[in-house]
């Protein structure tokens, strides 16, 4: 079991330390790089993209107003590109069938075989 | 996350679903004009409101100046033969120029008559406001300064 009365091993190990010296100096600015260091260590990370999305999707979207708002505005587009479009095809369409009428009564412009 | 997925599918769903229903919905007339056996007759009748007993008696009509437009496509093409073949051969304007250059024109005067002719039957078996905006519509196609040229 541990105590935490300082141990004879400790106390030498105290005894080395105090005597121990160096002559080898520190590389320039190395105060300041530790410091770096802690300070990028600490600093708070910003969320990927995808984290962002994830949580916007897992917390935002299920909110009742924003889903039906969603889903309401992506209905509106698909009832919109669908009558934009269905008209221009329905336009194309009966136009080519004009144009075939009078091609179809005119010898000048009826298909040879 | 799992609730927000199903709602994002749920809209992409129910957008591509809306998207399908008014498009087949916009289109369905003139799906059922493609289908039908004579489509530009069929167009005819939906574009001037034409009741089935109109739609007979043009239907008629339409049939009946076929046979007649055949002929007259039979006469421009051995026509058009033989002003090209005298045309490739010309060195000046020859009197069998003439001559098929003056048949050419008066082929293209007598095809004019008879869709003229064809034209106004058509416009007095429809009601009178259609055949107004019939006869309006199909001189502006086919009787315009410049027809038979290629549009813009």
């Amino acid at each position: 079991m541990k105590t935490n009365e300082p141990s004879k091993h400790d106390e030498a190990l105290r005894k080395v330390l105090r005597e121990w010296r160096t002559d080898v100096s520190l590389p320039p600015l190395f105060q300041e790089g530790v410091w770096r260091c802690i300070e990028r260590a600490q600093a708070p990370t910003a969320p990927s993209v995808w984290a962002s999305i994830a949580h916007w999707f897992g917390t935002v979207l299920p909110r009742p107003a924003l889903a039906a708002s969603y889903v309401a505005t992506l209905l509106a587009i698909g009832v919109t590109v669908g009558w934009a479009q269905g008209h221009r095809q329905t336009a194309r369409v009966k136009d080519e069938l004009s144009h075939r009428y009078v091609q179809v009564l005119d010898p000048y412009l009826a298909p040879r075989q | 996350m799992k609730r927000g997925g199903f709602i994002l599918v749920l809209g992409l769903v129910a957008a591509a679903a809306a998207y399908a229903c008014v498009y087949l919905a916009c289109t369905s007339s003139a799906r059922s004009l493609q289908r039908s056996d004579k489509p530009e007759l069929a167009w005819l009748k939906e574009e001037f409101h034409l009741s089935d007993a109109e739609f007979k008696r043009v239907s008629d009509l339409h049939a009946a100046y076929l046979p007649q437009c055949r002929e007259m496509c039979q006469q421009i093409d051995a026509q058009n033969v033989q002003l090209k073949k005298l045309l490739a051969e010309a060195t000046n304007v020859t009197p069998q120029i003439d001559a098929a250059m003056a048949e050419s024109a008066r082929l293209r005067t007598e095809c004019q008559r008879m869709m003229l002719r064809h034209f106004l039957q058509v416009s007095q078996t429809m009601p009178p406001e259609q055949g107004r905006r019939y006869l309006a519509w199909v001189k502006d196609k086919a009787f315009l300064p410049d027809y038979g040229m290629p549009k813009e």
